[in-house]
């Protein structure tokens, strides 16, 4: 899905300006960084795209939704076809890395026998096989951030929201999750990637976005890290 | 078929993952019920006992000449009102009241000539109607006198509608308390699961597909509640008609299994009814609100 940003500007109450007037067009299967300081609004735009924030001025569109008027409906159906890695995982402490997989093809009510097919392949896919009995608080953080990415790539979404995917973890198993964005990108996936990893930014060139309060202070295709707004 | 299991086997991890709340509800809920089935029985037993009242009831028209009586019993009968009428002879009185003294009927010789004068038993389509048909008796030039239990009618019909107002109240507050309960413990389902629901909705579930638990949660804590109310109403009831019976066979209590039974019905489509709306308000609030952007 091909993302489409239009003069937005986002007010938080009292008087917090996390987005203004930003402008972003995404083409379908385009692999994205979004970077910038804390604060800089990289979490506001992708909540933007999950419809968890609504703008306060401007248009969102993303592929055939417009974000701005959608029903309940509507938004459910969008958001299968949208995979998002949480900076907090947001696992359910309680399943199993394999339940919590399957739970988001259990509950758009896709058959058991193709939820148990699909689960097996995604979590051989992100290295998790063997450990798909455990449940989070048993499983290291990286662990925890395959099955955080198994589960947003399990009903092979169009577009792929991650903020810090690879934050916390050490350069080894980031760069095993970069790969891992990398081929799903590869297979026709947008993928939105907010981070502050530096190396991987870097070592993996592609389109970089730079925001600085709020604002986009640069695009650039296979863009570097080095931020802007520090000067 | 996946989305169905899969309801069903949350609403089974709801209803025992907090299964001391579920209890302590299913308890209520049968505690109201009960509440609203008795007050219901009350109802129905005052309301059969004005009715046995008003179809015993005679408007008793005394008539000055025995030979007048076919002609006051055709006016009689066109008086609105009234159901029926018979006539009764001086010699059809004077037979009964020998049957109703049985061995003092001797007694009866001293009289002499019959006495008792000729009469009309009118019975009434209701007791209410009373005071206005022996009104109308009374105008007749023929009749003599007009006697009947009026004011024990109008007695028992005031009760009624008070045992009618008494278990509306009592449906109105136990249905009130009962929802309260039940959107209470659906509530506390729901803060157990807003973080399982957030992601839920992040991952493009439909609102009625994480609802549905919750919703079916209710309906059958509610169901069980009257369930059991129903089962302890029939019960019970069954042993205090058997026990007045025995002990004071004068008392007639309402007995009709039918509507007993459609009395279980109604409770236990009230219960299905209340657990389904309470839980599907307070769900719906939640999901609206979680929803609901920034």
């Amino acid at each position: 899905m091909d993302v489409r940003i239009s003069g937005v500007t986002k007010l938080y109450e009292p008087d917090i300006r996390a987005l203004e007037d930003v402008y972003l067009t995404v083409p379908k299967g385009e692999f994205l960084y979004l970077v910038g300081k804390t604060g800089s609004g990289k979490t506001t735009l992708l909540r933007l795209i999950t419809r968890e924030v609504m703008p306060t001025k401007g248009q969102i569109a993303v592929g055939e939704y417009n974000l701005r008027k959608m029903s309940a409906f509507d938004l459910a159906l969008y958001r299968r076809d949208l995979g998002v890695i949480f900076q907090d995982f947001k696992l359910l402490p309680h399943l199993t890395a394999m339940e919590n997989v399957a739970f988001v093809l259990d509950v758009i009510g896709v058959p058991p026998a193709e939820v148990k097919e699909r689960t097996g392949e995604v979590l051989e896919r992100v290295g998790m096989w063997r450990r798909r009995f455990l449940r989070p608080p048993q499983l290291s953080g990286g662990e925890q951030q395959r099955i955080a990415i198994a589960r947003a790539i399990v009903n092979s979404p169009s577009l792929l929201v991650a903020d810090e995917p690879t934050g916390n973890l050490d350069t080894h198993t980031a760069e095993e999750i970069m790969q891992l964005l990398l081929s799903i990108n590869a297979s026709g996936t947008t993928v939105f990637m907010a981070t502050h990893n530096q190396f991987l930014v870097d070592a993996y060139r592609q389109r970089v976005v730079e925001l600085h309060m709020g604002r986009v202070v640069r695009d650039e295709k296979r863009g570097r890290y080095e931020l802007d707004g520090d000067f | 078929m996946g989305t169905f299991r899969y309801v069903l086997r949350d609403t089974n991890r709801l209803l025992f993952r907090h299964w001391g709340l579920s209890l302590l509800t299913l308890f209520t809920a049968v505690a109201v019920f009960f509440l609203v089935g008795s007050s219901a029985l009350f109802m129905l037993n005052t309301r059969y006992l004005v009715a046995r009242v008003e179809s015993e009831l005679l408007v008793q028209a005394y008539v000055k000449n025995e030979a007048q009586l076919q002609a006051v019993a055709d006016k009689a009968q066109k008086i609105p009102g009234v159901a029926s009428v018979r006539w009764v002879t001086t010699a059809e009185a004077m037979e009964r009241l020998k049957a109703r003294l049985k061995g003092h009927a001797q007694a009866l010789t001293i009289l002499g000539e019959n006495p008792l004068p000729p009469s009309l038993e009118i019975r009434l389509v209701r007791a209410v109607l009373a005071p206005s048909v022996a009104r109308e008796l009374l105008a007749m030039p023929e009749v003599d006198d007009v006697i009947y239990a009026g004011g024990l009618a109008d007695k028992l019909a005031r009760v009624s509608r008070f045992a009618t107002r008494f278990s509306m109240f009592v449906l109105v507050i136990a249905v009130t308390a009962s929802a309260l309960v039940l959107f209470n413990t659906i509530r506390i389902s729901i803060y157990s699961r807003r973080d399982e629901i957030g992601v839920m909705l992040l991952v493009g579930a439909t609102p009625t597909f994480v609802a549905l638990p919750f919703v079916l949660q209710g309906m059958l804590l509610g169901m069980g509640g009257a369930l059991g109310a129903s089962l302890l109403i029939g019960g019970g009831y069954e042993a205090l008609v058997r026990g007045v019976e025995a002990t004071l066979p004068f008392v007639q209590l309402f007995r009709d299994p039918s509507m007993l039974l459609r009395l279980g019905l109604i409770l236990l489509g009230g219960g299905i009814t209340v657990g389904w709306i309470s839980s599907w308000m307070a769900v719906e609030r939640f999901i609206r609100r979680a929803l609901r952007p920034m």
